[in-house]
């Protein structure tokens, strides 16, 4: 099935099977394999993406269901210029990441989030709730729940004019 | 660099990771396995036939069809098996006649990708005739059913110590009794296996998510019948492991004879659902224990027997178990300890280590019997152990089971986790509760453990280099293989410190047998302890080699020449100088290789967990859980941390969440996956405090102990004693792991422990 997948900006005209998933194209079609799979039945979270800046599982859906959409994965969440995101190197100063196998889904769970409610950092239970919906093996989570608050608090002090 | 905290961040944090699956090779097959819907039978016939007409399929086999396919290799390593355990016992890596755990592999489809293979799977049909299925040792150790005919399913019997005399028994103060169940665990790094063979002329590349890289490449070489130099095992970034990676498994041997047979590049990424059902276990032992002590509370006599589940083959992991046994002394001064282990072989897959491997069983057994001792001489558990510990200046302490501690200071550890935790607070607060019918039972449990770390004697060493290049950059190489620990960062560092150069300068190459030509791996927490000592030893030998050649240069003696941050000088006049680089155009290559051993060493550590109880849900809340750590000197503060907070979490896993059960064809119940193995998440995170003590090392010449096991081996107990201190049950036996909501509700409901008379 002909289909066009954007992704990170960039247009991918792709002739794929309707099976297929869209983490799947994704790796080996697009070849982003920033993209992991840890379990394949939507539990752990490693393979989320954004689709039309909602997090989802790319696990869980089929490619030919985002044709048309945008795609974000964790290759696009630096700035064009290499510039990281401030999740980024908020999971660096907080040592949210040790193998980081997880780390691309927490990341683009959280990037969805800050970008649809800038002001998250100001609520910490949505953070937790945000943590708490996928799996990390090695870190115990903690630093990752301070990595996203601190990127949120950094977000918003930069929005405010805040020299933090 | 400033941007990122550790080197690996970088590549990590923006999707530039590589890991095996991302490894893009044309023309790769992918490798599907059809597997046994039960844990034990006898196989009749699997027909590979209509698989091989699915489109996109290359081939499908099963062991019929593949009559030189190798067997899967057995370790002696760490002795981890014998050769007697496996004498007889042929481990085949697809079954031949008789399937012996859920899972085993019955045949093998390639296909041009998954997908394909896949389709291919599901057209292989096989007979499989059921046989009573064992996934207990208690099931087993009967030899009613034998797993292999003609031998005892007994694969292995050790112990550690000698019997503690009757008289012990006959005349002590207070002797306790306690059964515990070590849960058969799965270490569920987030990455499941990977392999990727590639044969290239008359070589094989092998890429794999891997602790032990020498290890696979010995391991494939002699299976395919080959020279050694003709495998290369690559190691890239790796999804954790904890344990877990460090074996030839049957899919790897499988992979790699295919990709040499067909002369094509194959792969096989396991997925979640396969993991669960068939990647190596850990924990799985049935414990007996008797501990005996005087009025006061001194300890007299501890007895530990052992009946471990090994799973159905003893080629990985039947001697484990003695890691338990060796330990069993903990960190007392108990003058009679004896420990017993018999291996038995079950319809399960595999134990093999996993994160704590064979420490936690010890720690757990002995701290709840010693809670219960403590009730039972109405002592409190901290004094308890306080009056036992090895006092500071005893060491080196040599443990009736056979074990040399290097150093310790344990009550310091202790004292640290009661003032940290405000034990006498909480006390006080239990007593409130105690008086408040209102109010949800609380208690406090402690823990205090003692591990190994750096490995088993003839496993101490590593091998490694450094290496100055013409441009001035400086390249460690060594045979670890990291998961997640972060050691381009810690070790370039290391380097780097004592050449006394900047980072920046140093580069660290490890996880390659064509870079590095000899290594042993990253498992036992040894990195820092061994790896980092032989990085150390390595980098002060090039110092020399660079003076010694700067005094051939300027015809000065050596010990006139000195080394400062990659200067060569003259000592005394100050005038002749030669930055290392320049002496490397000037004098030719400079690269010191060399092999370095280190001593065991033993952590310890105090943990402490006071518990929330709801008698009528059966839930456990942890209030706090306070860790002490003391892991010697720490090269890096921060992941050191990080391992002690994360494996701090798989240690409440095991206490309260996670375990096997099988249906009663052997069939591991996990039909939804992560839906039924429940691992932590983020909810399920109580306030943890990690904090250390440091007592060095005299074994290694850092000091460094090693880190990142310790969670595991000291929280569970933790737990476990705080959910009996809450409920006062007089049968402290029926708390057994994981504490689920049903355990704990059946076990408030259970006869109180009699009040003070
Ligand atoms: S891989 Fe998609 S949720 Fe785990
Ligand atoms: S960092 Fe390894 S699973 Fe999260």
């Amino acid at each position: 099935m002909k289909i066009t997948l954007t992704v990170n900006g960039a247009a991918y005209p792709l002739d794929v099977e309707p099976r297929r998933i869209l983490a799947d194209v994704l790796r080996e079609d697009c070849g982003l394999t920033g993209t992991h799979l840890g379990c394949e039945h939507g539990i752990c979270g490693a393979c989320t993406v954004l689709v039309d800046g909602e997090a989802v599982r790319a696990c869980l859906m089929f490619a030919v269901q985002c044709d048309g959409s945008s795609v974000r994965t964790v290759e696009g969440l630096a700035a064009p210029d290499g510039e990281p995101h401030p999740l980024q190197r908020a999971f660096s100063a907080e040592h949210a990441l040790q193998c980081g196998f997880c780390t691309p889904g927490f990341l683009m769970v959280a990037a969805g989030a800050l970008e649809a409610d800038p002001n998250i950092g100001d609520d910490p239970e949505r953070v937790d709730g945000l943590v708490g919906s996928n799996i990390c093996r090695c870190t115990g989570y903690e630093p990752i729940r301070r990595a996203i608050l601190r990127a949120a608090r950094e977000q918003q002090g930069d929005r405010d004019g805040v020299n933090r | 660099m400033e941007q990122w905290t550790r080197r690996e961040d970088r590549r990590l944090l923006t999707g530039r990771g590589r890991f095996v699956a991302d490894i893009a090779v044309p023309g790769c097959l992918d490798a599907v396995f059809v597997r046994s819907r039960v844990g034990h039978g006898t196989l009749r016939e699997v027909d590979c036939a209509a698989a091989r007409a699915v489109p996109g399929v290359v081939g499908a086999w099963s062991a019929a069809d593949l009559a030189e396919l190798p067997a899967v290799p057995y370790t002696l390593l760490a002795r981890l098996s014998t050769e007697e355990a496996v004498a007889g016992r042929e481990w085949p890596a697809l079954v031949k006649d008789r399937v012996r755990y859920a899972g085993e592999a019955l045949a093998v489809v390639l296909g041009e990708d998954r997908y394909r293979a896949e389709d291919g799977a599901a057209e292989v049909s096989c007979q499989v005739d059921p046989l009573p299925a064992m996934v207990k040792p208690s099931a087993a150790v009967d030899d009613s059913v034998r797993l292999f005919d003609g031998l005892s399913n007994i694969a292995f019997q050790g112990e550690a110590g000698k019997p503690v005399e009757e008289s012990v028994w006959r005349e002590a103060a207070a002797v306790v009794e306690g059964r515990y169940r070590q849960q058969l665990l799965m270490p569920t790094p987030m990455e499941c296996r990977t392999i990727l063979a590639v044969p290239e002329g008359d070589r094989l590349t092998v890429w794999s998510g891997h602790q032990m890289p020498h290890r696979l490449r010995r391991e494939l070489a002699a299976l395919l019948g080959w020279s050694e130099d003709r495998v290369r095992v690559v190691v890239p970034d790796t999804g954790g492991a904890f344990g877990s990676k460090s074996a030839a498994f049957p899919e790897f041997v499988v992979v790699a004879f295919l990709a040499v047979k067909l002369g094509r590049p194959v792969r096989w990424i396991e997925d979640r659902l396969e993991s669960m059902l068939v990647a190596t276990r850990g924990r799985g032992q049935d414990q007996r224990v008797r501990l005996a002590a005087d009025a006061e509370g001194r300890l007299l006599g501890y007895e530990l027997k052992i009946d471990a589940d090994v799973g159905a083959y003893p080629h990985l992991g039947a001697g484990l178990p003695m890691q338990t046994a060796w330990l069993a002394t903990g960190p007392y001064t108990t003058p009679q300890v004896h420990a017993t282990v018999r291996s038995v072989l079950t319809n399960t897959m595999m134990t093999y280590p996993y994160r704590g491997a064979g420490r936690p069983e010890a720690t757990i057994a002995l701290e709840r019997a010693m809670d219960v001792m403590a009730r039972q001489l109405r002592l409190d558990p901290a004094e308890l152990r306080r009056r036992n510990f090895i006092p500071p200046e005893s060491f080196p302490y040599r443990t009736p089971t056979g074990r040399c501690y290097d150093s310790g200071n344990y009550v310091a550890a202790l004292d640290l986790a009661l003032e940290t935790l405000g034990y006498d607070k909480w006390r006080a607060e239990q007593a409130r509760r105690r008086t408040d019918p209102a109010a949800l039972p609380l208690g406090i449990g402690l823990s205090c453990y003692v591990e190994r770390s750096g490995g088993e004697a003839g496993g101490l060493h590593e091998f490694g280099s450094v290496e100055v290049g013409e441009d001035g950059t400086i390249t460690a190489r060594c045979g670890a293989a990291p998961s997640g620990q972060g050691h381009e960062t810690v070790f370039a560092a290391l380097v780097a410190r004592t050449l006394g150069v900047a980072e920046e300068r140093v580069r660290l190459v490890e996880g390659d047998t064509d870079e590095q030509p000899e290594g042993l791996g990253s498992f036992a927490s040894r990195s820092a302890q061994v790896v980092g000592a032989l990085l150390q030893h390595v980098a002060r030998r090039l110092v020399d080699e660079a003076r010694e050649r700067a005094a051939r240069l300027w015809e000065l003696p050596v010990d006139e020449v000195a080394w400062s941050n990659g200067l060569v000088h003259a000592a005394e006049s100050g005038s002749a100088a030669i930055e290392v680089a320049e002496l490397v155009k000037v004098t030719g290559p400079l690269r010191v290789a060399d092999r370095f051993e280190s001593g065991m060493a033993f952590p310890f550590g105090s943990h402490a967990v006071v518990a929330e109880v709801d008698p009528e849900l059966g839930t456990v809340r942890l209030l706090r859980v306070v860790t002490v750590d003391d892991c010697g000197v720490v090269l890096n503060p921060v992941l050191v941390r990080g391992q002690a907070f994360g494996s701090a979490v798989q240690g409440i896993g095991q206490a309260l969440y996670e375990g096997m059960t099988y249906d009663e064809d052997g069939v591991p119940m996990l039909a939804s996956g992560l839906l039924d193995y429940l691992l932590p998440t983020f909810t399920e995170v109580p306030p943890i405090e990690v904090k250390d003590t440091c007592t060095p090392s005299p074994s290694t010449p850092l000091g460094a102990k090693g880190a990142g096991e310790s969670g595991c081996i000291g929280t569970p107990a933790a737990i476990v004693n705080a959910v009996a201190d809450a409920l006062r049950i007089a049968d402290p036996d029926l708390l057994q792991m994981p504490l689920t909501p049903d355990v704990v509700w059946r076990a408030a409901r259970a006869p109180k422990l009699q009040e003070v008379r």
